[in-house]
């Protein structure tokens, strides 16, 4: 594999190495500083964006003060005290129950549904070819981009008082659950898709070549290690339906039995003054379930996963 | 079905017909839910909207209220899209690259905004900042008022529409590794020229997806916006109040709500429809990654 | 451009990567790092190339200290495991790259470009893209880029590991052509001690992170300094505990030697082995020419005397000359074997 008799020694002059010099430090002292700096901007500003907000929150909702004394450069003496029978009687009166116990259902209805016919949709996007299917996923994507209130607006005028094929749903929890069904999809439907994408289909013919039809073959091989990416799809609709506000907004009504308890919020807060501790229990609640159901379905998603790979 | 078995290769054909006829109620099924539930409603509004005439639509849209809306949706997009996503690609290359104490605690804070419902996200930036919040008398002795102000809203967007970058490119800078940058390394390539011309050209595609998501919450965000704007008309107004406040008049101005809906709506659909080419195209390459 | 490394060490936890290591890889030379997978031999390569620094030690690169010098700075030129291409850019731009960092004119970037893909015989690939080229290919390229900065020193990091046999020896006797051809200073790791032997001037052996020993293949095969080295370059078999060459036993007649029974006759092209049981149970084999086999063949199940080459026993037949022994490396073929009852 001879190479033609190119003038290498001669042309492997070596041009010059790259310019800074700098022979001390592998960490130059101004890459140090610039990630450490970096790093203590991007600290800042999750702080103020995210983490104290959440503080803030936290602390008005189970009433907590602290009392500090002097702000010198001393340590800060400070005591705290938390109000939990405020928290507790903001997150038990009957409104409020109502409208948590609203969300959490419909929620947990709305995630359900939707894990079953995202799995539906799923196996149609990955399996079949049919004119029309990039247009099917185009749609499905919609709620995903739209904002939630054009979502609101929309269901309003389709199923509220004044619905062109006579479908009022307003002030109806239906009217919510269609709202909810209209932004989680794309959740339910993503989550699965691409699990589903990357499975070769050779266990499912092992399968039929023993002899199981496809419904049998569905349940005892694909359903089985789907599950994992269906209970995260579960949670991630579920966090996004006991949120959502923009598109329920409009046809949730005023205050009424069909409040959910992001809207419940929302008036408390407008009420304003003494309330605002009132929408920041709520919220404390609203969070706690939130992150129990994710931590949940994490949990019981890694160890199916776990269960799968072994 | 066993003679597919027998002879798999000499059967493509008729597999393919079997598998439609099996296919076809499933098909329909999905078909069926995905264009009641989503494609009639949006069909609807485009068709409502437009059959009150392209006239009053072009009126409406052109109106100052809903023209001062766009604007003012327009400028925070443009301060909140490029900061998200400097902060996005910065912490990104942290998490997918370092290991430090604390990482589990960043990676949590990114998933703040998305887990957690637009309404409370205003709450909580409303509790920390305005005047009875902690930091409150002490910004507005300096002239920073949250409610009511456009650097609130600015806040609010940037809060909601935090993560997408982040999580867009992390999974793409796990799976190519650091071994490009190394032999960039090697090649004499320093820390900035490294990031620009190999880190982020090989992640452009996941990069541009990221962007874009951030776009079109930045655009479309309701719940956070409306809690801390206080929805004063013509001052801090962006597009999705404007729509929110058409609806919420007495008498409902529909026109208003629906034009400022479909207007929106051509947005966001824009962006979604550079989305899916950018999902394509990410996909493509990362079957050449393999 | 030698390099000299000085009581390396490199720990990643608790565990070591390479400790207390100190050789010197002549100038000019083809060296070949070699050794079981998680000796160390990356870590090593990656140290002199800076990609990794080490916790004690220097590292001299021709008499510069460069243990603190950013890789950018050592003007060395490295080809990676997965070639890491560049896979936005052309495989012109990627040999370009290295030049462009250095800011230099446009024309001598083209010129030199055209130079370094016609010396890897790439010039019909230059406007590709990584996506399109084989593992091979990739791989000419990624030296292409590392050599296009003229680098005072070339590392490869098992650059062949990735490509299935027929590439491997193919590339294998390119690099010797092209080393013969440029003389840089190259460091080639690698875990296959064949391609070691083959291809390098001098080998290092590490062993957990330990050198064990260096010189010359022929030097390591014929004189190796431990066990372990025996036993990882080229064919080793135990006899009595001990690790011995299956080339340096041979057979004499029963009743003089170790006594051994004969188990299994295989025929691999001309090597012939023939494997044995000892008295105490022991399973060694014997590696001989076709040539010295047919001067005293034996069967299966037959009894046997077995010793050392250098004993003075006449062994079965004719005395066989010791300068005759083969060195040449076991080619792969087929083996024809026949199994004992």
């Amino acid at each position: 594999m001879a190479g033609p008799a190119s003038d290498i020694p001669q042309a492997l002059k070596a041009p010059p190495a790259p310019r800074s010099r700098r022979r001390f430090g592998v960490r130059t002292l101004g890459g140090v500083l610039g990630v450490f700096g970096g790093s203590a901007l991007l600290m800042g500003y999750l702080s103020l964006i995210v983490l104290i907000p959440i503080a803030a929150v936290a602390a008005h909702g189970l009433g907590i003060t602290v009392h500090t004394h002097g702000w010198g450069l001393a340590f800060w003496h400070w005591t705290g005290t938390t109000d939990f029978s405020a928290f507790w009687a903001n997150v038990t009166n009957a409104t409020a129950r109502q409208a948590i116990w609203l969300s959490l259902w419909l929620s947990l209805a709305v995630a359900a549904v939707n894990a079953v016919l995202g799995v539906v949709i799923a196996l149609v996007l990955v399996r079949d070819t049919f004119p029309g299917k990039r247009l099917l996923e185009g749609v499905i994507d919609l709620p995903f981009a739209l904002p939630t209130i054009v979502a609101g607006v929309v269901i309003v005028y389709l199923y509220g008082q004044a619905s062109p094929v006579h479908i009022n749903l307003y002030e109806t929890w239906m009217g919510l659950f269609v709202a909810l069904l209209f932004v989680t999809l794309p959740f339910s439907v993503r989550a699965v898709q691409p699990v589903l994408e990357s499975f070769d289909g050779q266990a499912e013919d092992a399968s039929r070549s023993l002899g199981a039809g496809g419904i049998r073959t569905f349940m005892s091989i694909l359903l089985p290690s789907l599950l994992p990416a269906i209970l995260t799809g579960f949670g991630l609709a579920f966090a996004r339906a006991i949120g959502e506000f923009g598109s329920i907004s409009l046809i949730s009504g005023g205050l009424g039995r069909t409040t959910p308890a992001s809207a419940y919020i929302f008036n408390l807060f407008s009420d304003g003054g003494s309330y605002y501790s009132a929408a920041a229990a709520v919220s404390v609640a609203l969070l706690v379930i939130s992150l129990l159901l994710l931590a949940s379905t994490g949990v019981a998603s890694t160890r199916v996963q776990r269960r799968l790979s072994q | 079905m066993t003679a597919s078995v027998i002879a798999p290769v000499a059967e493509p054909v008729r597999n393919r017909e079997t598998n439609t006829r099996r296919r076809l109620p499933l098909r329909l099924l999905a078909i069926a839910y995905v264009s009641l539930l989503i494609g009639l409603p949006v069909a609807f509004l485009f068709g409502k909207a437009f059959g009150l005439g392209v006239g009053t639509f072009w009126h409406q849209i052109t109106e100052p209220g809903a023209l001062d809306a766009l604007e003012l949706s327009a400028k925070v997009a443009a301060i909140v899209v490029p900061v998200n996503t400097v902060v996005g690609i910065g912490a990104g290359l942290l998490l997918a690259r370092r290991r430090f104490p604390g990482k589990r605690l960043l990676d949590l804070t990114f998933d703040v905004p998305i887990a957690i419902s637009p309404i409370i996200i205003g709450l909580s930036l409303f509790l920390a900042y305005s005047k009875i919040g902690a930091f409150g008398p002490w910004l507005f002795k300096h002239g920073f008022m949250l409610v009511f102000s456009v650097p609130g809203i600015v806040l609010a967007t940037m809060a909601v529409s935090l993560p997408y970058v982040l999580r867009s490119i992390v999974p793409v800078l796990i799976e190519i590794g650091e071994t490009q940058e190394q032999a960039a390394r090697t090649l004499g390539a320093g820390m900035w020229r490294r990031l620009f011309t190999i880190t982020l050209p090989a992640i452009r595609w996941a990069l541009l997806y990221g962007i874009a998501l951030t776009l079109a919450r930045t655009l479309g965000e309701f719940g956070a916006v409306l809690i801390v704007s206080g929805n004063v008309t013509d001052k801090t107004q962006t597009l999705p109040i404007y729509i929110y406040d058409a609806w919420d008049q007495v008498p409902t101005n529909d026109a208003g709500a629906f034009s400022g809906a479909v207007l929106l709506a051509l947005i966001s659909i824009t962006v979604l429809v550079v989305l899916s080419i950018l999902r394509a195209r990410e996909r493509r390459l990362r079957v050449d990654i393999a | 451009m030698s390099i000299s490394l000085e009581k390396v060490t490199k720990r990643f936890g608790v565990t070591f990567g390479v400790e207390d290591v100190t050789t010197v890889i002549p100038s000019g030379a083809l060296t070949a790092i070699l050794g079981p997978s998680g000796a160390g031999k990356s870590t090593l390569l990656k140290l002199i190339g800076g990609l990794v620094t080490p916790d004690e030690g220097r590292i001299f690169i021709d008499d510069d200290d460069v243990t603190d010098v950013d890789p950018r700075h050592r003007n060395i030129g490295f080809c990676f495991q997965n070639y890491a291409p560049f896979r936005h850019m052309t495989v012109a731009k990627n040999v370009a790259y290295g030049l462009k960092v250095r800011h230099r004119p446009r024309a001598e970037i083209a010129a030199r470009v055209e130079e370094m893909l016609e010396l890897v015989r790439l010039s019909a690939l230059a406007n590709r893209y990584p996506a399109q080229l084989s593992g091979g290919e990739m791989q000419r390229m990624a030296l292409a880029r590392a050599l296009a900065i003229s680098p005072r020193v070339l590392l490869l990091d098992e650059p062949f590991g990735a490509l299935d046999a027929q590439v491997r020896a193919e590339l294998r006797t390119w690099i010797k052509e092209l080393h013969d051809r440029i003389h840089v200073t190259t460091v080639l790791v690698t875990h296959d001690q064949n391609e070691a032997m083959e291809v390098a001037d001098s080998l290092i052996v590490l062993n957990e992170g330990h050198v064990e020993q260096t010189g010359t293949p022929t030097d390591l095969y014929d004189h190796p300094a431990s066990e372990f080295v025996l036993q990882f370059l080229g064919p080793s078999t135990n006899v009595f505990g001990q690790a011995v060459r299956p080339h340096d036993l041979i057979i004499v007649t029963a009743g003089q030697g170790w006594p051994a029974t004969v188990t299994e006759i295989s025929t691999l092209g001309f090597e012939i082995r023939v494997a044995i049981v000892l008295e105490n149970g022991d399973a060694a084999w014997l590696q001989q020419s076709r040539a010295e086999f047919d001067t005293h063949p034996v069967t299966i199940g037959q009894a046997i005397g077995v010793q050392r080459r250098d004993a003075t026993v006449s062994p079965v037949g004719t005395r066989l000359d010791p300068a005759a022994r083969s060195t040449e490396a076991v080619p792969d073929d087929r083996a024809l074997t026949q199994r004992a009852p």
